[in-house]
């Protein structure tokens, strides 16, 4: 039986330094995030700048309206203030998720403290900002419209915690597809190599599981998109709650 | 199933919250086990809150 958690294994390449005594080591992880932003970096700059864009000139401006598109819709036009940030969120999941899927690879995303830090990074900018925008008015996000006085208290008290709650629905929404797509992946795959050592009826039998790997190839590369779009939007809606709170 | 993980997640997100806060809560005030009781039922509102709102159900706080 092949070990569907193995291709999560984390293997130390080389030593970088050490802080105090932990140990920072360059991992597959790195590696691969690595790649990603090699990847992106060269799609940018490689683009050239024709007014009459060839293919990989298409590919970048069609990613750019898209993230553009998102933010004006979900923020505002003030929204675009953030555009860095939520540009280079979309473009890192969706590449390294892509990549991810090349048999043989690691997906970075299937760690849940790659994509907490992600989620923090986004909290922690809401937060800032929002202090930095609106002061004190900020925590009118916390106190919604027209509530009763008697049971104000409590719902502000609910509301803060679904606040505090954002960043973990965040992560673990992102990486939970993730990892939960690439074992049922493996798993299936494994089922073909157990069928296919039973002999010719098992081999007829392995036709099954290996169509429905293909098919669950396709379903997740539309995931890898999927959940690079969720996590983009759910960031812009957050960044809304920064730039207008209390509306 | 993403919109199972979505909104499982969404609900152990606010119960987890609520667990944490109330945990913290008892250890700085030595209120043990009160603080974790009434911050952990809060947490399960705020979950079916995060729920409800991520289904569409109730109105986006900042669609209001």
């Amino acid at each position: 039986m092949i070990d569907p958690i193995e291709q999560f294994h984390l293997n130390k390449i080389f030593t970088i330094g050490h802080i105090g005594n932990q140990e920072i080591a360059f991992t597959t992880s790195s590696a691969y995030m690595l790649l990603a932003v090699v990847l992106i970096a060269a799609m940018m700059l490689g683009a050239g700048r024709a007014l009459v864009p060839g293919r990989f000139q298409s590919v970048v401006e069609l990613a750019y309206e898209f993230v553009a598109n998102t933010i004006r819709t979900s923020a505002g036009s003030h929204g675009m203030t953030f555009f860095p940030l939520v540009f280079s969120l979309f473009m890192f999941i969706f590449v390294s998720n892509i990549v991810g899927i090349i048999p043989y690879t690691f997906t970075v995303s299937s760690h849940i403290i790659v994509t907490f830090s992600l989620a923090l990074l986004v909290f922690l900018t809401v937060i800032i900002y929002g202090f930095y925008k609106n002061g004190l008015k900020f925590f009118k996000l916390f106190v919604p419209s027209g509530i009763p006085a008697v049971i104000l208290p409590l719902v502000v008290v609910i509301e803060i915690i679904s606040f505090f709650s954002r960043p973990i629905s965040h992560s673990v929404r992102l990486f939970a597809n993730m990892l939960a797509g690439h074992v049922t992946l493996k798993v299936f795959a494994s089922f073909v190599t157990m069928l296919g050592a039973l002999g010719f009826v098992g081999k007829v039998g392995a036709l099954l599981p290996l169509g429905l790997t293909v098919a669950l190839t396709g379903l997740e590369l539309m995931v890898a998109f999927l959940q690079a779009y969720v996590f983009t939007i759910l960031t812009c809606i957050y960044l809304n709650d920064a730039i207008h709170p209390g509306h | 199933m993403a919109r199972g993980l979505r909104l499982s997640s969404e609900l152990i997100a606010g119960v987890l919250v609520g667990a944490v806060l109330g945990w913290g809560f008892d250890r700085l005030l030595s209120t043990s086990p009160f603080g974790f009781i009434v911050f952990f039922l809060l947490g399960f509102a705020a979950g079916v809150l995060n729920v409800v709102r991520s289904a569409g159900i109730a109105p986006d706080r900042s669609r209001r």
